[in-house]
């Protein structure tokens, strides 16, 4: 019946809304023309490809603002299949600043370390790419390219030090799992499309009800799409890739895949439990309530253990990821739905902000001390005092401590929790609660080294921190102070009425 | 026919895939593999994709396995791996046990909503009588129309992923090296 | 069912014993056709050379030794037939018949003959049925070519291979990367032609080119017909680009290890082959079986063969020329004449016929949109060269490192 129609039907070029896509199309000739010019700069000046990404990062910001003070409140290209509204265009906003405090953390770090530079940032703007168009994505399709998108340079990008084993085996560890993930996602996405025989996530949404045609293959895949997303957002036990490459990946590449892939990975979910499947809440909540559980409970348990401070930092994220997942868990029942994905997004942005900040730190301060030994920040405080500082503030938030932004975000996740108001929700409260106590143990840790300990060998020459990291520094110490003193600005993009009404339900 | 043609099919991409995992020497792994993407293309031709199924001919089998086995070939790893020793002495019955698990699930699945599969949800086999290029045609309308940016944007991430390959393969950069 | 076996008009309908009759006598007629015309190829190669090279060449067997091929493949039957100590004894037995079949398979595919003129499509009537002089008509025709070339690298790969030995290992590695290089220039080119015949079905090739001005080696302008030829040549691992079988350095290549009737197969499917691509050629960019004037008294069935013959032979013999003629290419030159100015070229072909396509359809100014075309070729050529300049100065700087 389709293809008699099409045969007749002349063929008639899609109608493209350009401005809507705009922030992918600078962002695509930024690519291009950053592999250009790497061509032909020579090696002394190297440094600016580096540059370069950072305009196109802020040229791709351009039109994603434009669109947010522009007349329609979202935009819908190919029958829904990508759309704009604000949901996307915060998130869009939040990768590309994020990719552009990566750019300001990787600049001296991948110059002094003789990497490849232009490839280095041609990959990174390409996974950036593919998380802007992941936050527009409505369709299993878009959704799934992005998603290799985003992830295939960041599987390079973890091999990246090429002489060291270490990060041979991260790359290896997280392309192998990485790909796995995606095959599972992949079968359980075409079962979705079997079963409702449409890639359109809305689509999909009127076609799964509980009643009637619900069956267990509707169950599976929405269970294999879950298990694909958890891998990429490292929930527990689809985790184990994720410490091993954080640690052996270069340290500003931990920092993107520990912030924006996650961030990428949470889009993407979100996305499809709201819009393609928030009917079958009886399958992917209990599954997503073990997720978070588990996730945040053995993700702290580890944590304490560690005596590598990006280890540490990599089961961290683990832990702070099941705390994103926690308001997931119930975001069925009752009226939970809103503050759930409040909970998440506000999440996000602040995750973003502390996590990076955090980086930035380790990084600055490992230029002294080479190591990346908790102890060696013994004294940080002493000869840096500017980095003790910072450091102890992202600490606290990652914490959540108030008034800093991690507060607001676990207060966020914890209102959208007791908002379910039934047993599962009390339940996993509890279990949020002891892990944000049993998390003050390390971060609590660090903030002793920094304050109390000696400097390990006597080492105290002042830091010298690039104006780049020192840029870096200040967005993000500023963003995660400001979200806590007023959250007001953040907790205004995680409306609900804005989000699901864009979502078109 | 069909089901004699769905059997054979069947039968093909199954024994090829045990083939894959079960082979000890990577040569007649990959060798099972070409024989799972001809079932799988066959598959293609009995559902009257005759586009796909040469695709998947020309794209699989005739690109990717040729430079698997080339790599194969290339590094002399062409030697049957004694597959007896085991780092990891839980690691294959687990697998196993997982493996049996998600078959068992997946049949279950299958078999408690036979009646959704395929019903109501606009999925109908095109004809193909008369239109010889129907198939292209509706590929192609898919292709530059609903899916446009995804498409196009694919041809990026294959020059990323060249660029990215070459770099990887580049010989370490000599010079200051880093601690 | 019966639409799984629509790739001919014959068998739409009802099954009755005609079209099943028709159907098995092409078959048949196929096959025979395909194994004289390769004795015929064997004794073309042989006799033409010679005469290039001035020696006579076979003469005893037979008239004009037409029957040599035969001689020498009764003997390869009776020779013994040798299986190494190493050969991987499987896939050693397979290889052969993978490189073998797929040459035959091609030659369904391909229309030998029929009356394209006023419109006829090519389609004749048999004993009251109507069908083509061509074994398969597949909606996908043309692809179908290309996927059984793509097999055919395995039976040359997996001879190399498991022959267990040094020499034919190193011609099947270096088989796998020509033929997959060339592969891409061979469907870039093809691309080209399929852009103005608009569908993919060998006969509807062919019957969109009627008229000289519109045989497509005009009407897409020379150069994929050269790119394609090039390709095709090095798909079929002859002279010039026969690297996989030198034999100053590779003793025999791929196929050393193998005696007998298994070496008999190679050696058949490597002409066959030949036969098969001048066919190919013949069918996207001369025409096919159109005529270029109509014979007369000979019915317009018949006709179309006897063009089609007469433009594979015009074929068959520029490879001949081209081996009798031409000097080997060095490995790395192989390289970069397939990845450096095939593939761009025809790339860049590609667009340009793209872009004049659209114009017409759009009623643009064809003159402007040929300019600005060439103009945006011109730069892409030139960023092109300049890096691989980049890249040959950087090779050498890190060369000179080490």
């Amino acid at each position: 019946m389709l293809a008699s129609i099409l045969a007749q039907v002349p063929w008639q070029a899609p109608s493209i809304d350009y401005h809507a896509i705009a922030p992918e199309i600078v962002l695509a000739a930024g690519i291009v023309l950053i592999i250009l010019v790497d061509l032909f700069v020579g090696e002394s000046k190297k440094w600016v490809t580096a540059s370069l990404t950072g305009f196109v990062l802020l040229g791709a910001l351009i039109p994603v603002l434009t669109l947010a003070v522009s007349d329609p409140d979202a935009r819908s290209l190919f029958d829904g299949r990508y759309v704009i509204d604000e949901y996307a265009l915060t998130l869009k906003a939040l990768f590309l600043i994020a990719g552009y405090v990566v750019v300001l953390l990787s600049q001296n770090h991948v110059e002094e370390g003789d990497y490849y530079q232009g490839e280095y940032y041609t990959l990174l703007l390409t996974s950036l790419t593919g998380m802007v168009m992941m936050a527009s994505s409505r369709d299993l399709v878009s959704i799934f390219v992005a998603l290799e998108f985003l992830s295939i340079p960041a599987y390079m990008l973890a091999a990246w030090r090429k002489r060291d084993r270490k990060s041979n085996e991260a790359g290896v560890k997280y392309y192998l799992l990485g790909v796995f993930a995606s095959a599972v996602m992949l079968y359980g996405m075409s079962l979705l499309y079997g079963v409702t025989g449409s890639t359109l996530l809305s689509e999909i949404g009127r076609q799964i009800t509980v009643d009637g045609d619900f069956g267990g293959v509707h169950a599976l895949a929405i269970v294999f799409v879950v298990v694909g997303f958890a891998f990429k957002v490292s929930a527990v036990p689809f985790h184990t890739w994720a410490p091993d490459t954080y640690e052996g990946a270069p340290t500003p590449v931990t920092a993107f895949l520990s912030v924006a892939s996650k961030a990428a990975g949470f889009v993407a979910l979100v996305t499809i439990l709201y819009v393609g499947v928030p009917q079958a809440k009886d399958v992917w909540q209990p599954f997503l309530w073990v997720l978070a559980a588990l996730t945040m409970t053995v993700g702290n348990l580890l944590a304490l253990r560690q005596s590598n401070i990006v280890r540490m930092l990599a089961y961290s994220s683990i832990s702070q990821g099941g705390f994103i997942l926690m308001p997931l868990a119930v975001a069925g029942t009752g009226d939970a739905a809103g503050p759930a994905l409040q909970a998440v997004v506000v999440y996000l942005l602040v995750y973003a902000a502390m996590n990076l900040g955090m980086f930035a730190v380790v990084i600055a301060a490992a230029r002294t001390t080479r190591s990346g030994e908790i102890s060696s920040f013994g004294g940080l405080f002493s000869y840096a005092p500017g980095l003790g500082v910072l450091m102890t503030i992202f600490l606290a938030s990652l914490a959540g401590i108030p008034p800093l932004g991690g507060w607001i975000a676990k207060f966020a996740a914890f209102r959208a929790v007791l908002e379910a108001g039934n047993g599962w929700a009390y339940g996993i409260a509890v279990i949020g609660a002891v892990n944000s106590v049993i998390a003050f143990g390390y971060y609590g840790n660090v903030m002793r080294e920094v304050w109390m300990k000696p400097a390990p060998n006597g080492e105290t020459r002042a830091v010298a921190t690039p104006t780049s990291l020192v840029a870096a520094l200040t967005i993000t110490g500023a963003a995660t102070l400001l979200l806590g003193v007023l959250p007001g600005t953040v907790l205004r993009f995680g409306d609900l009425a804005d989000l699901v009404g864009a979502f078109g339900r | 026919m069909e089901l004699v043609v769905f059997v054979i099919a069947a039968a093909m991409v199954i024994v090829g895939a045990l083939g894959v995992i079960l082979r000890p020497n990577p040569v007649h792994a990959a060798l099972s593999l070409v024989l799972t993407l001809f079932g799988v293309a066959v598959h293609f031709v009995a559902l009257e994709a005759h586009f796909l199924a040469a695709v998947q001919v020309i794209v699989y089998a005739g690109a990717i396995v040729v430079l698997f086995l080339f790599v194969i070939m290339l590094l002399g790893v062409d030697r049957t791996e004694d597959i007896s020793i085991e780092p990891f002495k839980v690691q294959r019955p687990m697998a196993l046990v997982v493996g049996v698990g998600v078959i068992g699930l997946v049949t279950a699945a299958v078999s408690s909503s036979r009646d959704a599969i395929g019903r109501g949800n606009g999925l109908e086999i095109p004809t193909v009588t008369g239109d010889n290029d129907s198939n292209v045609r509706q590929i192609a309308r898919s292709v530059f129309g609903d899916y446009v940016v995804a498409f196009e944007l694919t041809s990026v991430l294959l020059v990323v992923a060249v660029v990215g390959t070459v770099m990887l393969t580049r010989r370490i950069k000599t010079g200051k090296g880093e601690s | 069912m019966v639409r799984l076996l629509a790739l001919d008009p014959v068998a739409i309908g009802d099954l009755l014993w005609t079209p099943l009759l028709i159907i098995i006598l092409k078959v048949v007629a196929i096959f025979a056709i395909g194994l004289l015309v390769t004795m015929f190829m064997v004794w073309f190669e042989r006799k033409a050379i010679a005469g290039m090279q001035n020696r006579i060449g076979p003469n005893k067997a037979g008239p004009w030794g037409l029957l040599q091929t035969l001689a020498d493949g009764i003997k390869l039957f009776f020779k013994e037939d040798l299986l190494p100590d190493r050969a991987d004894r499987f896939v050693f037995k397979l290889a052969p018949y993978l490189a073998f079949v797929p040459a035959f398979l091609v030659w369904s595919v391909i229309p030998l003959g029929g009356d394209f003129s006023d419109g006829k499509n090519g389609i004749v009537t048999w004993f009251g049925e109507q069908t083509r002089v061509q074994l398969a008509d597949p909606p996908v025709g043309i692809l179908l070519v290309l996927a059984l070339s793509s097999i055919a690298v395995y039976g040359i790969m997996l001879a190399g291979w498991s022959s267990g030995s040094k020499y034919p290992l190193l011609g099947s590695v270096r088989a796998s990367a020509q033929m997959v290089s060339y592969e891409a220039a061979l469907g870039l080119s093809i691309a080209t032609v399929l852009l103005l015949a608009g569908t993919l079905s060998t006969s509807g090739i062919v019957a969109n080119q009627d008229g000289f001005t519109n045989w497509h080696v005009v009407s897409t302008g020379v150069v994929p017909f050269i790119i394609f030829l090039l390709a095709a040549t090095a798909e079929l691992n002859r002279p010039p680009f026969d690297l996989v079988e030198a034999e100053q350095e590779l003793v025999g290549g791929f196929n050393t290890e193998y005696s007998s009737i298994r070496f008999g197969l190679f050696f058949l499917a490597e002409f066959m082959n030949t036969v098969t691509m001048s066919g190919i050629i013949v069918t996207l960019f001369w025409g096919g079986p159109q005529g270029l004037f109509d014979i007369p008294i000979i019915p317009g069935a018949i006709e179309g063969t006897i063009w089609f013959i007469a433009k594979v032979l015009l074929f068959l013999y520029v490879y001949v020329w081209f081996r009798a003629t031409l000097p080997r290419f060095r490995y790395d030159q192989l390289m970069d004449l397939g990845w450096k100015i095939l593939i761009p070229m025809s790339l860049g072909w590609f667009m340009l016929m793209a872009a004049l396509r659209l114009g017409r359809d759009q009623d643009w100014n064809q003159a402007v949109v040929a300019i600005v075309s060439a103009a945006v070729l011109i730069v892409c050529a030139g960023l092109i060269s300049m890096a691989m300049k980049v890249s040959r100065a950087n090779r050498e700087r890190e060369g000179a490192t080490f």
